[in-house]
């Protein structure tokens, strides 16, 4: 069965189709001359062998949805998980602005320009950023400016600039504004210290300026004096990519990232759980792994070392940030640290609701591991059990999940705050409401702790 | 005859699938003058300095995007090895 994939419209140089699940794109007549370039300049075969754009096989051209405007079809290596920049850390948003840039710097090596410089053309795959938008690159016509110039500093540099200048969370204004922040809001919410810093003063504050001061009025010739040759886009170029390099976020030391030193376990009883989960995770043998609340991702980890692709929400910018740190350093392959609030998740997104994907759409998986969670969801969120577990059992088959008592010290302290409205959080509540959509398969304490690790199976 | 082009590429926007808007081009001409000169200065420099310490000239490693992102060495265990 052929499904249109909703979010694939913008670019009419081809879309997105899948048929039976699985993924092509259809090349567009018109993208012919570009296409052909692309593959035989010798910028395809480079970027792909260093795993820096997405690998693709061409297919049958019978398969073409729209057949009377095709000229091939092609069938792109898939990624483990699609995210989303506002999902992303800092580093993870600005490891995707260097792999944008130095992508647009190379192509410009091989005559080719790219024609956009959309953060939503990144996915991380096995650990690192990856351009997974073979349409891109179009042919480099002398003289003429970078198109994708206003989109690079919408997507990139303004979220960027205002995590590390302003606050780490205003990533999230990426969710409102689905091409980018608006130039002109992001140089009104930097501090005025940032118009000292030549980048920022340039290509945000000054860039937000000629936006306004040219807005809806007809450009005279003596405006447009000149045309930019390719030294000076390299020159562009290179500043953006100094700029980027140049933007750091203070240590994000938050609620999360000192939790392991600090919590209710000693080392001994740690190592235990890790090898309790480990033992339900080769039981349940999943292909994809979602851990929820995963923290810096220590036992997500206990998947991901296995070879199981495994994705780390946490609603911690500090911690995930420190997870795709370690991610990095060790090379690893099978974990991808995402910000979720889980409270709130990632709604569906643009144009008819479907250009991004909620983050349950992206679900089902196999195994779904909620560790140390439950309390902040129905005492911290005053979700009722049982819509806790009607929410899990939509996102996975298998649920393995930490019980933390009330008499447990991390939730003593929630409750110290407020009055405990939550007669029915107990053991014996968990298992009643939780049944109405699991079994139980396995329960065991976990040593050394109040805490119980239950496998569950959806019913 | 540059002008030509520069029209041709704000009218013709047709060419392009996204706006480049008006005001983003201006300053990046603007930009692209300022900073050209700085890549002409730095090639000159690098000559410079290549002549004088009898170096060869380096490439440009830093700009490779294979920088951030290694190929991985082909022995990686892959998954349930």
């Amino acid at each position: 069965m052929v499904e249109k994939v909703r979010g694939s419209f913008r670019d009419p140089s081809g879309f997105i189709f899948a048929v039976d699940g699985q993924l092509f794109r259809q090349i567009n007549e018109k993208y012919r001359e570009d296409y052909d370039l692309l593959m035989n300049s010798g910028l395809y075969d480079q970027l792909t062998k260093s795993k820096t754009l997405v690998s693709h096989k061409e297919a049958d051209l019978a398969l073409a949805p729209r057949a009377e405007i095709a000229y091939k079809v092609i069938q792109p290596g898939v990624v483990d998980f699609i995210s989303y920049p506002y999902e992303w850390c800092f580093n993870q948003l600005k490891d995707a602005a260097i792999l944008t840039l130095s992508i647009a710097r190379r192509a410009l090596e091989f005559d080719m320009s790219l024609k956009d410089a959309s953060a939503y053309n990144i996915q991380f795959h096995h650990g690192r950023p990856i351009f997974i938008d073979t349409l891109s690159f179009e042919k480099y016509q002398e003289g003429l400016p970078w198109v994708a110039y206003k989109q690079f500093c919408q997507h990139f540099l303004a979220p960027l600039a205002l995590m590390a200048h302003t606050d780490i969370r205003l990533v999230q204004l990426l969710k409102v504004y689905i091409d980018g922040i608006p130039l002109d809001l992001a140089s009104e919410l930097l501090p005025a210290g940032t118009k000292l810093n030549f980048g920022l003063a340039t290509h945000i504050h000054l860039h937000a300026k000629s936006q306004q001061r040219y807005a809806n009025k007809e450009i005279s010739q003596d405006d447009m004096r000149g045309h930019i040759s390719k030294s000076q886009l390299n020159g562009l170029f290179d500043n953006l990519l100094s700029t980027v390099r140049g933007l750091k976020v203070k240590t994000i030391a938050t609620e999360w990232t000192d939790y392991y030193q600090n919590n209710n376990y000693t080392q001994a009883s740690f190592e235990e759980k890790r090898s309790l989960v480990k033992s339900l995770i080769e039981k349940v043998n999943p292909k994809l792994v979602w851990d929820l609340g995963g923290n810096i991702g220590e036992f997500s980890r206990a998947a991901s070392g296995m070879g199981i692709p495994t994705v780390c929400f946490d609603i911690d910018p500090g911690a995930v940030q420190q997870n795709y740190d370690l991610v990095k350093k060790n090379k690893e392959k099978f974990m991808l640290p995402l910000l979720m609030d889980l409270t709130n998740p990632s709604p569906a997104l643009g144009w008819h609701n479907a250009e991004r994907d909620s983050m349950q759409a992206r679900g089902p998986v196999d195994l779904v591991m909620a560790l140390a969670l439950i309390h902040h969801l129905a005492i911290s969120n005053n979700v009722p059990l049982f819509d806790v577990a009607d929410y899990f059992a939509e996102l996975g088959d298998y649920l393995i999940l930490e019980f933390v008592p009330k008499s447990d010290s991390q939730v003593k302290k929630l409750l110290t705050s407020r009055k405990d409205i939550f007669p029915g959080y107990s053991l014996e509540g968990f298992r009643i409401a939780f049944s109405s959509r699991f079994e139980i398969i396995s329960e065991e304490k976990v040593p050394g702790s109040e805490r119980t690790l239950f496998l569950l199976k959806k019913k | 005859m540059n002008n030509l082009i520069i029209h041709a590429f704000i009218r013709g926007a047709a060419q392009n699938y996204l706006d480049p808007s008006s005001g983003s081009i201006i300053i990046q001409l603007i930009l692209g003058a300022v900073l050209g000169l700085g890549v002409v200065v730095r090639v000159f420099w690098k000559k410079i300095k290549a002549f004088f310490t009898r170096n060869r000239i380096e490439p440009d490693v830093v700009l490779d995007p294979t920088t951030i992102v290694e190929v991985p060495s082909s022995n990686y265990s892959e998954r349930n090895e």
